[in-house]
């Protein structure tokens, strides 16, 4: 039986969290860091596409991310080809001094769906150049089965589109992806815009969640990272537990005791 | 008072317009830059004055120090001979049909913060119509009735025209200071120069007091256009493509100030003019307008009104607006020294008020 004080590996490193958050979108960097620090998340992703060190070279963004003293995982947000991620990962790589990668190859620009072909392609080179890749992808199986075969142990596929907040929208592909690689790190990343939904991910078995809109957009961010600390918790404890199975109590499988068999069945 | 200003961006403008009126002090000017003052994030600036929209992501007191400047702007123009510089007839805030959720969020996050946010009123495209007849085709939209924009590269340019034409300012224009502290200004490592009250208004130039002070990159398109006529500072709400459109009417149309041509840009005679902005991008960045930016802002633009595509596109600018980690402004005042830093996207919102705050509590006392 396992144990969710254990705890948990990717990657090589160890983590007593299971949640992943994102360091965009909040009203200041100070209630970022404040909201980090209430989520108790050890592994902050960072998008670099956007903010290029420029000339004068440093970024004061990437200063503060540093001193929050987590577990940098660089992203290539924004990034539309294969050759455009595995350049900002290159750059990543030197920024935060880490082979992690969260992998992002946009195919759609409006719903910011994960591109798979050029995921794959950008996957086989990273990994060729060392990286530890950690991509984010749709809730194929195939797709899934593709990263697996070319050396990929962290996969994180999508709840729903980015910043839609829609939670998981199609468990049951989720649910498949979890049978077919017991072995592997799954992550839902992406769509998860309530605590409710990451209880959800985490009671399907999935090694953790990945999120950011959902604690940077609530009224109250800093609470709100509270709240997924504690539901990313629950939802593993739940899975380690083995919930109960469901009962039907629609149509009676016997006679109710004490009431008189021509009440019953009426 | 001998005092010295370092730093001629908005908010020493600001502090010197406030110092003459205070009354007998010579006052001196360091500035990096010329007196144009283009280069300054004061200059980049829309100059919205929208303390409601900017409660969607701002804390409420961000809210009260921009009600307290809407009260200081019209006496601090007409003193700097600024006309046509100040609008208050409300601002637009209005998103596409399949964005409602926007709109949703923003005025759940304005009412969370302050109690005034309650009579804001959402508006129906007809409503809408009599306001502004070419939004019309906006199903939803908020009207904040009580918002505004100081014109603010008029407000730059006739700032220094008037600032330069008093005997007691001597403007030291492309003289970089070094370090400053109470009483004194180093141009030098070695060589100071004394003076009763100094004030630090260098914004990312502050750099060397204020570790944490940061630049967020922004990036503005200048568009004029002779088939659309929107009045009002009008903000379209997007899960990632928000733009503010800042109506400017005639521009720079018939002003005739040496330090107004500088930025030559010359009006399209009969064409209005917008501001189309910001990016907000976490960067020191000050290279020109990305592609990326530039296409999201103008097709952004395009959907607020097809019209615009025929627009023409005469300026770009880009910019880094100092702020601190809480993106709240700062002041730090001791005796013979006054530092105010970190206004960050809310420069026009915020200067008038947080400068009364900090030389009321400084030099005034």
């Amino acid at each position: 039986m396992t144990n969710s004080n254990k705890k948990w590996k990717i990657e090589g490193k160890e983590f007593d969290s299971r949640l992943m958050i994102g360091s965009a979108l909040y009203p200041s960097p100070e209630i970022m860091k404040n909201s980090i620090n209430a989520s108790g998340s050890q592994i902050v992703t960072v998008a670099l596409r956007r903010q290029s060190a420029g000339e004068q070279g440093g970024n004061p963004f990437w200063e503060i991310i540093k001193e929050l003293g987590v577990t940098v995982l660089p992203n290539t947000a924004g990034c539309h080809t294969s050759k455009e991620a595995i350049t900002t990962a290159m750059m990543a790589r030197e920024v935060f001094q880490t082979d992690w990668i969260k992998l992002e190859v946009i195919g759609n620009q409006y719903n910011l769906q994960p591109d798979p072909f050029a995921l794959v392609e950008a996957t086989k080179v990273l990994i060729g150049e060392g990286f530890r890749v950690l991509p984010y992808m749709t809730d194929d199986l195939v797709l899934a089965q593709r990263l697996a075969d070319i050396g990929c142990t962290t996969l994180m596929p999508w709840g729903s589109p980015i910043g839609s907040g829609r939670g998981l929208m199609n468990p049951y592909n989720l649910k498949v992806i979890r049978k077919q690689f017991p072995n592997l790190n799954l992550i839902v990343d992406a769509g998860i815009g309530k605590p409710s939904d990451a209880i959800e991910a985490m009671e399907l078995g999935f090694d953790g969640v990945l999120l950011n809109s959902a604690v940077a957009l609530a009224q109250e961010p800093v609470m709100m990272g509270e709240a997924f600390k504690y539901a990313v918790y629950a939802g593993r404890l739940s899975y380690e537990a083995g919930a109960m199975q469901k009962r039907d109590m629609a149509s009676p499988s016997t006679p109710t005791v004490g009431t008189p068999f021509w009440h019953q069945f009426a | 008072m001998k005092i010295a200003i370092v730093g001629a961006g908005l908010v020493g403008r600001v502090v010197a317009l406030n110092l003459l009126r205070d009354g007998d002090h010579t006052i001196t000017i360091f500035d990096k830059d010329s007196k144009e003052g283009i280069k300054s994030a004061g200059f980049t600036a829309a100059g919205m004055l929208a303390p409601f929209a900017e409660l969607e992501t701002a804390e409420s007191v961000i809210f009260d120090l921009g009600k307290r400047s809407m009260e200081l702007w019209k006496p601090l123009l007409k003193e700097a001979g600024v006309y046509d510089g100040l609008q208050i007839k409300g601002t637009i805030i209005t998103a596409h049909p399949q964005d409602m959720p926007e709109l949703e969020h923003f005025i759940t996050s304005l009412k969370n913060k302050v109690d005034e946010a309650d009579e804001i009123k959402l508006l129906n495209a007809k409503e809408l119509s009599t306001l502004e007849p070419e939004l019309g085709h906006h199903t939803q939209s908020f009207y904040l009735k009580d918002e505004g924009q100081v014109d603010s590269q008029r407000f730059i340019a006739f700032s220094t025209n008037y600032l330069d034409s008093m005997p007691n300012v001597i403007w030291r224009e492309h003289t970089s200071v070094n370090k400053l502290e109470a009483h004194k200004v180093y141009l030098d490592e070695v060589n100071d120069e004394i003076f009763d009250w100094v004030f630090d208004t260098r914004g990312l130039g502050a750099k060397e007091h204020f570790s944490d002070l940061r630049g967020v990159r922004g990036e503005v398109i200048w568009v004029e256009s002779k088939e659309i006529d929107i009045t009002r500072p009008t903000r379209l709400l997007h899960p990632r493509y928000k733009i503010y459109i800042v109506p400017r009417g005639n521009g720079c149309e018939g002003i005739d100030l040496d330090y107004c041509k500088d930025c030559k840009i010359a009006q399209t005679p009969n064409s209005k003019r917008y501001i189309i902005g910001a990016s907000e991008i976490e960067s020191e960045d000050m290279s020109p307008i990305s592609v990326r930016s530039t296409l999201e802002l103008m097709s952004a633009l395009f959907t607020v009104h097809p019209n615009f595509g025929e627009a023409r596109i005469v300026n770009s600018e880009t910019n880094c607006r100092p702020a601190f980690s809480d993106n709240l402004p700062r002041i730090e005042n001791e005796k013979g020294l006054t530092r105010i830093n970190g206004l960050y996207r809310h420069g026009y919102l915020l200067a008038p008020a947080i400068v009364e705050k900090a030389l009321n509590e400084g030099i005034r006392r």
